[in-house]
């Protein structure tokens, strides 16, 4: 172990040191918020696909995502139910409705109506009331996330769903939708007869379950199979439709675009403050710089300086930033935003820190390199 | 053999379409343990002349030969590995890290002199308790005067034992009493170390701590 010029320079002044790792902190915020955000953004335009019991969805042609559902005659069902390697294959309606709050304002609301939800370990969060129910009467089930548009509401209390008035007799948790649109359920037959123009003997979805222990070949066969017997349909994996499903928005919506200016933008900041900050200190420890070459040292013994300088900077950035957003993930919630903050993505953020800081670094080896030892004799 | 060598050396610089002779033929031998001081007015090649001996710069044409390695000019990445193994620099202004103590600074030369660990660090110690700076040695260079300065830099200088030593105007930025204090305890180490020291110098008092003085003039020197 030698004497850690780069560390000792780096924290003899203070305030620099402190505005090198607040301008790496802040990039770091902004990339894990912005990215954060959109992540939470974009579960929940798969989350009731994720949830849903389903390793096949039936879907019509071309439909571009599980909010965005078009009909097709229900008695597919029946056809899909005599594959053989099914387990059991039921309809589901996703569909907009609108809600006429107690305001006298009315909402759109996100519908999904199966005849049996238990069996689609669906929804997965029941917070109050009981889903068989739902197949009882004029019932609803909404989810907590309801009461940012609708206004606070309780089980017990009646609404106005398309001119039905409707009892709430359950209340559901985290069933959400990448457009925020509130999310509520009914019975399959109930939400036909509520919207018989478009839903009478239609459905939007069939759900698929293979028998148990079914491999990946055996859901080609009977996703081929499927396809052969409905010809007009498209037949995903759960794992296809939740991603055709995240990359709609991330595609039409621009949001993928205005993401990666972001994440640029903030990177870019966070290399700016680094190099700037890195640079000035060079340029002030040149003197210095100086000396070492003149008592022997080489520019590499002063790359590794300032790339130990940076390194520091990236580390210390990096997890006051990463404190920042994790220290932000209540007040998120608490508006109704995730935050998602994978570990995987965590890392990629790290690793990325380091390379910018030490890329940052580097606009100063140049001058490094040119510093004449000379200059030690010059007053 | 004298520890460091010049022979002939000229130094011609490049000023535009204009070319500056700073030193002509400029021929010196210092010996292990002898204290030479070079005395010359302003631009008189003095610096230049100590930049070369120092291998800081190469000669345009000349010979300097330092610890009985011959300077290549035509091959200035030898340099830095002659510096470190050979020189020691006493500079006018200390030129001490601020940010490392007074021990660390030794310490820190030493790291680039290739000594490691607990050996540079005792060194580092026993050089500067031998500059009389061992109730200092945990001082920030902010801390110190600019007597205990300019010993750190002496300290750091004698570090590692090079047999060579240089010093630019040691004096210059320390009173009479404290200068004249500071070159005695320089020059009484040097001899017990048995380095050879070369001091550039306006200062009158280093002729009396000196064993031999030489003028340098328009680029030449005269004892």
């Amino acid at each position: 172990m030698g004497v850690d010029l780069a560390r000792k320079n780096l924290l003899h002044d203070k305030l620099r040191f402190l505005i090198t790792v607040s301008g790496v902190a802040f990039a770091v915020t902004l990339v894990f918020v912005q990215v954060g955000l959109f992540m939470g953004l974009l579960d929940n335009a798969s989350i009731t696909i994720e949830h849903i019991d389903a390793d096949l969805w039936v879907t019509s042609k071309n439909t571009p995502n599980v909010d965005f559902a078009q009909t097709f005659p229900e008695t597919a069902v029946q056809r899909v139910r005599s594959v053989p390697g099914v387990e059991r294959a039921d309809n589901l309606i996703v569909w907009f409705m609108t809600m006429a709050l107690p305001t006298g304002a009315k909402e759109g609301t996100l519908v999904y109506a199966l005849e049996d939800f238990e069996r689609w370990k669906f929804p997965w969060n029941v917070v109050e009331g009981d889903l068989t129910d739902l197949r009882r009467g004029n019932y609803l089930f909404l989810d907590a996330s309801a009461e940012k548009r609708f206004g606070k509401f309780q089980v017990g209390e009646y609404r106005e769903v398309i001119g039905h008035r409707m009892k709430i007799i359950g209340r559901t948790q985290d069933a959400l939708s990448f457009s925020t649109t509130p999310i509520l359920f009914l019975d399959y037959r109930r939400a036909q007869e509520m919207s018989p123009d478009e839903l009478s003997g239609n459905t939007t979805y069939v759900l698929v379950k293979l028998a148990p222990g079914a491999t990946p070949g055996d859901v080609e066969a009977v996703r081929r199979e499927i396809k052969r017997r409905l010809p007009h349909n498209d037949i995903h994996t759960r794992e296809e439709w939740a991603s055709r499903s995240r990359r709609y928005w991330v595609e039409s919506t621009g949001l993928g675009l205005n993401l990666a200016m972001t994440v640029f933008l903030g990177c870019l900041v966070g290399i700016v403050v680094v190099a700037q900050t890195l640079y000035t200190s060079t340029m002030e420890h040149i003197k210095e710089f100086g000396t070492v070459k003149a008592i022997g040292g080489s520019n590499w013994d002063i790359y590794k300086i300032l790339g130990e300088q940076a390194v520091i900077a990236a580390v210390v950035g990096f997890l006051l930033g990463g404190l920042m957003s994790w220290f932000l993930r209540p007040t998120m919630a608490s508006i109704g935003l995730k935050l998602i903050i994978s570990q995987p993505f965590a890392a990629m953020v790290g690793v990325g820190t380091l390379v910018l800081c030490l890329s940052a670094a580097m606009i100063s080896f140049r001058k490094v390199a040119r510093i004449d030892p000379a200059l030690v004799f010059r007053t | 053999m004298s520890v460091l060598q010049a022979h002939d050396v000229t130094k011609i610089f490049q000023e535009g379409r204009e070319t500056v002779s700073v030193l002509n033929g400029a021929s010196l031998l210092v010996e292990r343990g002898e204290v030479v001081a070079l005395e010359g007015p302003s631009g008189s090649g003095k610096t230049t002349f100590l930049s070369i001996l120092g291998c800081i710069l190469t000669p345009t044409a000349g010979r300097v030969v330092v610890d009985g390695r011959e300077v290549d000019p035509k091959r200035p990445d030898q340099l830095p590995e002659i510096r470190k193994q050979s020189i020691g620099f006493v500079f006018q202004q200390f030129n001490l890290f601020p940010a490392l103590t007074a021990l660390e600074n030794v310490e820190y030369a030493l790291n680039i002199k290739g000594h490691r660990g607990q050996d540079a660090r005792k060194e580092a110690q026993r050089v500067l308790e031998a500059v009389g700076l061992g109730d200092r040695l945990r001082f920030l260079p902010r801390d110190l005067s600019g007597g205990q300065k300019q010993r750190v830099a002496i300290a750091r200088a004698l570090a590692g034992a090079p047999p060579v030593v240089l010093a630019d105007e040691p004096t210059a930025n320390l009173d009479s009493q404290v200068g004249g204090q500071v070159l005695e305890m320089f020059r009484d180490l040097a001899k017990q170390e048995n380095r050879a020291l070369l001091i550039v110098t306006h200062d009158p008092k280093v002729r009396t701590i000196a064993d031999r003085v030489v003028q340098i003039r328009d680029g030449r020197l005269a004892a």
